[in-house]
């Protein structure tokens, strides 16, 4: 579904990615794990237009993925941010309808706001409410919940349990898996390794712009050196 | 008793003139966080467009007023273009922008000398001069006039802003542009939008300003008045550039009428000075964000 081919990105001279190729077949959940820095954010702003490579391939649908951000939406690809980055200006409702904002099918909104609310039933309760007044784990929720309103296929979520409490870090992987359900096709990108490898079916893992490892989420997460140095018993839970 | 009524009337009259151009300032700050000091000199052709309009090609005073908007929104869009596209691909720290804003201004100022010309040029008498007596008072009618469409421009503008979905995209990319992106909102469509819309309202502010005083090139620097007025409001706030340029336009109407007019933009720069030391937010400023 999307393909990833020897992808290079840098910051002015700053180079953050380093020849990443990497591969999402529909109806997966791929995990990209790695450290602070290691470029996973970066790797997803790049898919999502915000940042231009400067070598490589990105392919969705057996297209070359177009270089702009309103384009990329418009090619079915949404995109959880890291940091949420609601509208906090904006009522809950004028959110999840600016997911919409591309789309004219008013059925097919209406359709999809209603699987919104099956998912997330407090950003029902609190539609009228000015998001920034929601607390960090809805502002979560309502940022995934603004994605789907796109009705992309595959869904990019940049470290959605990042500052949640340990119980909602628990809900935001139960819902992950509860939007493949809905047929999507999940990029995750984690800190929370060993949730994120719980839930996916595959995973890579970057190092310093490097893809270091790849395979099957379970055959990472029983190999003793990715243990040691992603899931130590210390293993940071959120961060 | 009268003459306050008097003086009232004319500073909501030139006040909705100044929030014209304020909301100018406003809907760029609020979208790209800095402040476009080329409103000025855009604004300052919006007059020069709606006179050349009227004397030269003779148009009839509204499609001249029609004319110069016109011409101005296209103004605002080509200058961001040339000025600011470059800086905004490029993600350039504000301060350049500010500078380019500042060359932009420059360059429109000195083109008109160079070209039009220094002198003053008086527009050609549209509306009688004998006002209007309504209850005892005695209104211009041109104040009347300049009151009521700037009042009807800025009400279209709200409703625009507040109830159609461009509108809601740009309040969403001047909450966090980013974000507004990965809805699928072409951020440059909005930036284009929101000069376009500013500078319509620049160009219809120039003509009454021109019509009110006379033309010359330096009017951009007087504008800046409005820039304060939107400052004082709060920078970023369209409801702020209204209710800051109204309450400045009537604040130096009373004190060129009670005190003396050599104190008349005094008071402006004593407001902005104050505003800065005291409320750097504004009297309705943007909450300060944490830009992603
Ligand atoms: N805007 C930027 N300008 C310069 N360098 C940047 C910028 N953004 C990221 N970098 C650098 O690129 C590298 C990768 O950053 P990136 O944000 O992709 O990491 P990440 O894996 O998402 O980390 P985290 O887990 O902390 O979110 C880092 O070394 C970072 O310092
Ligand atoms: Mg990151």
């Amino acid at each position: 579904m999307l393909t990833v081919t020897d992808l290079h990105v840098s910051y002015g001279g700053i180079r953050a990615l380093k020849g990443v190729s990497l591969t999402v077949n529909q109806g997966e959940i791929v995990t990209i794990i790695g450290a602070n820095g290691a470029g996973k954010s970066t790797l997803l702003n790049t898919i999502s237009g915000f940042l231009k490579p400067i070598a490589g391939e990105l392919r969705y649908r057996d297209k070359v993925l177009p270089r702009k951000p309103d384009r990329v939406v418009k090619a079915g690809i949404c995109h959880v941010p890291e940091g949420r980055l609601v509208f906090a200006n904006l009522s809950v409702e004028d959110n999840l309808l600016m997911g919409a904002y591309l789309r004219h099918d008013r059925d097919g909104m209406a359709a999809d706001m209603e699987k919104v609310f099956t998912l997330f039933p407090r950003l029902k309760e609190r539609l009228a409410q000015s998001a920034g007044t929601l607390s960090g784990g809805e502002q979560q929720m309502l940022a995934m919940g603004r994605a789907l309103m796109t009705n992309g296929d595959l869904v990019l979520m940049d470290e959605p349990s990042l500052g949640l409490a340990p119980l909602l870090v628990q809900t935001v992987f139960d819902i992950i898996r509860e939007i493949r359900a809905l047929g999507k096709t999940i990029l995750l990108v984690e800190q929370n390794a060993y949730k994120a490898l719980d839930v996916a079916d595959r995973a890579y893992i970057l190092e310093q712009g490097h893809i270091v490892r790849e395979g099957a989420a379970a055959a990472i997460k029983a190999d003793p050196a990715v243990r040691a140095a992603y899931l130590g018993t210390d293993s940071k839970a959120g961060g | 008793m009268t003459q306050f009524f008097q003086q009232l009337i004319n500073g909501l009259s030139i006040g909705s003139v100044y929030a014209m151009m304020a909301v100018g300032y406003s809907l760029v700050y609020s979208i790209m966080n800095f402040s476009n000091f080329a409103h000025g000199g855009v604004i300052m052709l919006g007059a020069y467009f709606g006179f050349f309009s009227m004397t030269l090609i003779k148009l009839p005073f509204a499609a001249a007023f029609g004319l110069a908007a016109v011409g101005t929104a296209a103004l605002a869009v080509l200058i961001e273009r040339i000025a600011y596209k470059p800086l905004r691909d490029r993600k350039a720290p504000f301060l350049y922008f500010i500078i380019s804003a500042m060359g932009a201004s420059i360059f429109l100022e000195n083109i008109v000398i160079a070209t039009i010309g220094p002198t003053f040029r008086t527009y050609p008498q549209v509306f009688s001069r004998t006002p209007i007596s309504i209850g005892g008072l005695s209104i211009g009618r041109l104040d009347l006039i300049m009151f009521g469409v700037s009042a009807l421009c800025l009400v279209a503008l709200v409703l625009f802003i507040e109830r159609t979905k461009t509108g809601k995209a740009i309040r969403a990319a001047s909450y966090n542009m980013k974000a507004a992106a990965l809805m699928g909102v072409d951020t440059d469509r909005v930036v284009m939008t929101v000069f376009a819309i500013g500078g319509l309202l620049a160009g219809v502010a120039g003509v009454f300003f021109g019509m009110k005083y006379t033309v010359y090139p330096q009017i951009g620097n007087i504008t800046l008045k409005s820039f304060v007025a939107a400052v004082f409001g709060g920078l970023g706030s369209l409801p702020g550039a209204v209710l800051g340029s109204v309450i400045l336009g009537t604040l130096e109407t009373f004190v060129a009428g009670y005190l003396s007019s050599q104190f008349r933009d005094l008071i402006a720069f004593v407001i902005l000075i104050g505003v800065l030391v005291f409320r750097p937010t504004g009297i309705m400023g943007k909450p300060s964000e944490d830009k992603a």
